[in-house]
């Protein structure tokens, strides 16, 4: 069939010259893995994850489709762009359309556009204020860094190295993050957050240790497009917003990022940052040992002085010529026969007071015991002299009814009654015969 | 007067400060000339100080943690 179609089978339906084509399309080298560059136009990422424009240029155009997962899309690739493909040339039979399906798409002048958006990033934060913001102070002796920077990279384990030279044991956290690639930008701005939290002093409590009080983010050096997660809006507004001091470490001496703008600190390195923040233990120990020293010997030196200023007056007392009514010693001695009479009068006086207390007290203990000696006997003497018992000694005898009241009236007798006579030994039984009232009203 | 500058001990208090603080106290008493009972003062002004200054040299040495971000933010989280 290759030389044209034969008049002897007939027409050929169009759907298999449509395959035809194709396969001869696709066949050929020439339309196979063909690098083209263009500019994009119809731009449009589908639901269905595909990806669908046309490759533009002032000659010719052509579409495209970029098969969902078939290859890496820069998402700086816009409406556009303009961009170099490495693609296939298709036909899709069903719509008769010839179109390129793309196995690699890359932006042309990539750096360009990334400048020109860090040069707009600069310009846009330079009229916020924010490049010229007062500055974070660094704290003199850090007591946690953070530091954030890709785990188990070169620049850590320097950083490690020499903090470990300057400050053994010196407290940090190190927040492994991607620094390079597509998560690299978010992942720094969660490492930024995360560093923030633990500088808030409850977080840090938690967690038991003293809160971060400064943050090291950085990487080693690498080619411009691998650092350029340092040159993101998202990055540096998270450095802005940190809640401690943040030192930009990123690359190599000459690479200058927005990150260094705006940061707290610029270190040309990530070593460095640690030259610039963590001081030198040794150093700052010798200083205290010397302060201590200095604040020693002067104290010393000013005591001493005082002492031997005071010991030349003394001599000077001792020897001193007679002046005035008394020479130095005498006033001396004096004073201290004064002071000694004072210390024993007072000492006699409180001897005296003790001794009159104790008088007092004997004499009112002495009294209170006469007078209760006395009020017993008194009592006593009563008590007995009232005992109805002892009357009846002396020859009185006292009568009383049956049920043991006391008669002491004639008005209280009836003729006939039996009474009861109390003796001093004993009692009688007795019957009324006959009551003489006597003169006495009672 | 050098007295009347005593700086409070409080958490305000950084360690540049202290050494600051310090080396004035000691300045001014190398300089002599001093009474007797304010000497006493500093002295005792300057020993808070360094003891101060140990505490904060102490305590910058702690752990070190390597975390990846995942743990860190989970442990944060917590």
């Amino acid at each position: 069939m290759r030389d044209g179609y034969d008049l002897t089978t007939g027409p050929i339906p169009v759907g298999q010259f449509v395959n035809l084509v194709r396969n001869t399309l696709r066949h050929d080298k020439l339309f196979q893995n063909q690098v083209i560059t263009g500019e994009i136009t119809q731009w449009k990422r589908h639901s269905n994850g595909h990806t669908y424009f046309t490759l533009i240029d002032s000659d010719g155009q052509i579409s495209a489709v970029i098969w969902q997962g078939r290859c890496a899309i820069d998402p700086l690739i816009e409406e556009g762009s303009v961009v170099v493909v490495i693609a296939n040339l298709d036909l899709w039979a069903k719509a008769g359309k010839i179109q390129l399906v793309v196995n690699k798409i890359a932006l042309v002048n990539k750096l360009g556009i990334l400048e020109e958006r860090k040069k707009q990033l600069i310009t846009d934060l330079r009229n916020e204020g924010l490049l010229d913001r007062v500055r974070r102070q660094l704290p003199t002796i850090p007591k946690h860094i953070a530091i954030i920077t890709g785990s188990g990279s070169a620049a850590l384990a320097d950083m490690n190295r020499l903090i470990e030279n300057r400050w053994p044991g010196l407290r940090r956290t190190i927040i492994g993050v991607m620094v390079q690639g597509e998560n690299a930008p978010s992942e720094i701005v969660r490492g930024l957050l995360a560093a923030s939290k633990l500088s808030v002093p409850e977080v840090a409590a938690r967690l038991d240790c003293p809160p971060v009080d400064l943050i090291i983010v950085g990487r080693g050096g690498g080619a411009p497009e691998d650092l350029w997660a340092f040159n993101l809006e998202p990055v540096v507004r998270a450095i802005v917003a940190a809640q401690v001091p943040v030192v930009s470490a990123v690359g190599h001496e000459s690479d200058l990022l927005v990150s260094d703008l705006v940061a707290d600190l610029r270190a040309s390195t990530p070593s460095n940052a640690v030259e610039l923040v963590v001081p030198d233990y040794d150093y700052h120990q010798m200083l205290n040992l010397s302060l201590f020293e200095r604040l020693d010997d002067a104290s010393k030196r000013i005591i001493i002085d005082w002492r031997n200023n005071l010991q030349l007056l003394q001599s000077r007392l001792l020897n001193a010529p007679l002046r005035g009514i008394y020479n130095a010693n005498q006033y001396v001695s004096d004073l201290a026969n004064r002071l000694s009479n004072i210390v024993a009068g007072r000492l006699a006086q409180e001897r005296q007071q003790l001794q009159r207390f104790t008088t007092i007290i004997q004499l009112a203990a002495q009294k209170k015991l006469a007078d209760e000696t006395t009020r017993l006997a008194v009592l006593d003497t009563s008590l007995n002299s009232s005992n109805p018992r002892n009357v009846l000694h002396r020859g009185y005898s006292m009568i009383t009814d049956k049920s043991g009241e006391v008669i002491s009236k004639t008005g209280d007798l009836i003729e006939g009654q039996q009474i009861i006579l109390a003796l001093a030994d004993g009692s009688a039984k007795a019957t009324v015969d006959d009551i003489e009232k006597g003169d006495k009203n009672e | 007067m050098i007295l009347k500058k005593v700086i409070k001990m409080s958490d305000e208090v950084s360690y540049s400060e202290a050494i600051q603080r310090l080396e004035e106290i000691v300045q001014s008493l190398e300089r002599g000339g001093i009474p007797l009972d304010e000497t006493l003062t500093l002295y005792e002004e300057g020993a808070k100080l360094l003891e101060f200054c140990q505490q904060e040299l102490a305590a910058a040495e702690g752990k070190l943690n390597e975390m990846k971000l995942a743990d860190i933010e989970s442990k944060l989280a917590e």
